[in-house]
């Protein structure tokens, strides 16, 4: 029993970093620009199908492809910023909202347009890795990794780069931002792009493990508000331990009662959080 | 020729208009003041000529170059700096990192180390607390940071909003000091001021804003001894 627990937890604080790199994305977003991102959920889905088609159309290693993938969803945010949001930024938060699900629904409509909303999955087995009595997969301690990585390079990049610090003044005092010569609403679609592209990396990774259709995106959206807000929105690092609370209990939770069980527990603790302790886990700020 | 120019500029927030006209002009390496009542548009035409709030009609030139339309960072980025009312400093960053972001501009990127020796020279308090969140550091030390911050952005032209209000008054006489200091370095200033003596005390060039339009300028020493300026604002 307890190696079982033991396997599970493992499993799930493994998928944890995975659901954590989608939840900062949204927690950057939020952070930098106070926009919650309804199209967060569309673009995982499009991490998930841009690494299908390279590995199914073109025999392409998922790992290798995320770079590519990273790249390019960085500049479809950016793009998507300028079409869809930078003309609502100063609008009351409503307007934002809306643009976002409206390019939410117009990804998921054409996406269903061409790929029906059948199951997906890449079939690129690496077999699994044994530690005493752990058997993981090599897909889930890759995906881990790569998030890790990714959580990594982000906070370096935030911290260490001229760049990525403009980002921090700009979500701490835009208009302070602007007066200091710093190009703000470049700085925003910048990060944008980067939310787009922490979303997009998330779905490419789970893609690797979990079947999905062009609708998957939706409940890992649901499932990285839950983490942001245990997290503390606009925390990344609140939002990679909400991630592996989050995982830690898909994984756990199995092996008592029905996997349906699931997302209500998960809700539950949404709930205690928000009426406990507000701003969450690890947020300062509201 | 002066270094910044407004000319009748006209500006105010939707409907109501707070700028009536207001021309004033900025000589290179001197000290001009801007003073009047709270609630007369100082702060508005400061932000007019930023580019912070739109203006509805009017020119502003820059060194002999119309910047009336440039966003507020490309002004920033061409030197025109505000040192703005509140300190509106970035409040979860370092001291240091609040420096490194107020040379963010390409003209100011190269001078960096220069420009940081000289503000940690003129405000040894904040090189003590460079890592320090500037959310924490006290008022006083907050409205230095605001300074340092404006001088790290290698400003032709330093606009400073309101740097007295809310100070200890011998926080006012060591910053009002430095402002002292900077012109005698020929940099261009226009302070913005509640504190009228102070500011005349310490400026070259006066202008006095009532309703939205100048009614009074002059050399500073002559404002200072106009009758409704004694009695309105000097309280003599």
């Amino acid at each position: 029993m307890i190696d079982f627990l033991i396997a599970s937890l493992t499993d799930g604080l493994l998928l944890g970093f995975v659901y954590g790199i989608a939840a900062m994305g949204l927690s950057l977003i939020w952070g930098v620009m106070r926009v919650i991102n309804l199209s967060h959920g569309a673009t995982i889905a499009l991490g998930m199908f841009g690494i299908y088609l390279a590995f199914t159309g073109l025999g392409m290693n998922p790992y290798l492809t995320l770079p590519l993938l990273a790249a390019a969803s960085l500049l479809l945010g950016i793009l998507v910023y300028f079409v869809a949001v930078h003309r609502v930024i100063d609008a009351p938060y409503l307007s934002t909202l809306l643009a976002t699900f409206a390019v939410n629904m117009i990804v998921i409509g054409i996406g269903t347009a061409i790929f029906t909303t059948s199951p997906r999955n890449v079939d690129f087995s690496l077999g699994s890795l044994s530690l005493g009595p752990i058997t993981v997969t090599w897909a889930r301690v890759l995906a881990a990794l790569a998030a890790a990585v990714v959580t990594g390079l982000l906070y370096l990049f935030l911290y260490r780069t001229r760049l990525g610090k403009s980002i921090r003044a700009v979500s701490n005092n835009k208009a302070a931002a602007e007066l200091m010569g710093i190009a703000t609403s470049w700085v925003l679609a910048f990060s944008f792009g980067l939310g787009t592209m922490l979303a997009a990396i998330s779905g490419g990774l789970i893609a690797t493990f979990f079947p999905f259709t062009i609708l998957a995106g939706g409940g890992y959206q649901v499932k990285g508000f839950v983490i942001c807000v245990l997290g503390g929105l606009g925390n990344p690092l609140g939002a990679l331990i909400g991630g592996l609370i989050l995982g830690a209990m898909e994984g756990i939770i199995p092996a008592f009662m029905e996997t349906s069980w699931v997302p209500v527990l998960e809700f539950i603790l949404f709930v205690i959080i928000l009426l406990v302790r507000p701003t969450g886990l690890l947020g300062s700020k509201t | 020729m002066a270094l910044l120019e407004v000319n009748a500029l006209t500006s105010g927030y939707g409907e109501l208009q707070i700028l009536w006209g207001v021309s004033l002009k900025l000589e290179r390496g001197k000290l001009t003041a801007l003073v009047g009542s709270n609630g007369v548009g100082k702060t508005t035409l400061l932000r007019t000529v930023l580019g912070l709030v739109k203006p509805w009609d009017g020119v502003v030139t820059f060194a002999g170059r119309d910047v009336t339309h440039l966003s507020p960072h490309a002004k920033a980025s061409q030197g025109l700096v505000l040192v703005p009312e509140g300190r509106q400093l970035f409040s979860d960053m370092s001291v240091y990192e609040n420096l490194e972001m107020g040379a963010f501009s390409k003209r100011a990127r190269p001078h960096f180390a220069r420009n940081l020796e000289r503000v940690y020279e003129m405000f040894p308090r904040l090189k003590e607390r460079a890592t320090q969140k500037a959310g924490t550091l006290s008022g006083g030390e907050q409205q230095m940071l605001a300074v340092a911050r404006g001088l790290m952005a290698q400003p032709e032209v330093l606009m400073l909003d309101e740097l007295s209000l809310g100070l200890a008054p011998f926080l006012v006489l060591e910053l009002f000091g430095i402002l002292r200091r900077l012109k005698d370095e020929g940099l261009t200033m226009l302070l913005v001021e509640q504190n009228v003596q102070m500011a005349l005390a310490v400026s070259d060039y006066a202008y006095v804003l009532e309703h939205g339009r100048v009614s009074l300028e002059g050399p500073s020493r002559e404002v200072a001894q106009n009758k409704r300026v004694k009695a309105a604002y000097l309280g003599i």
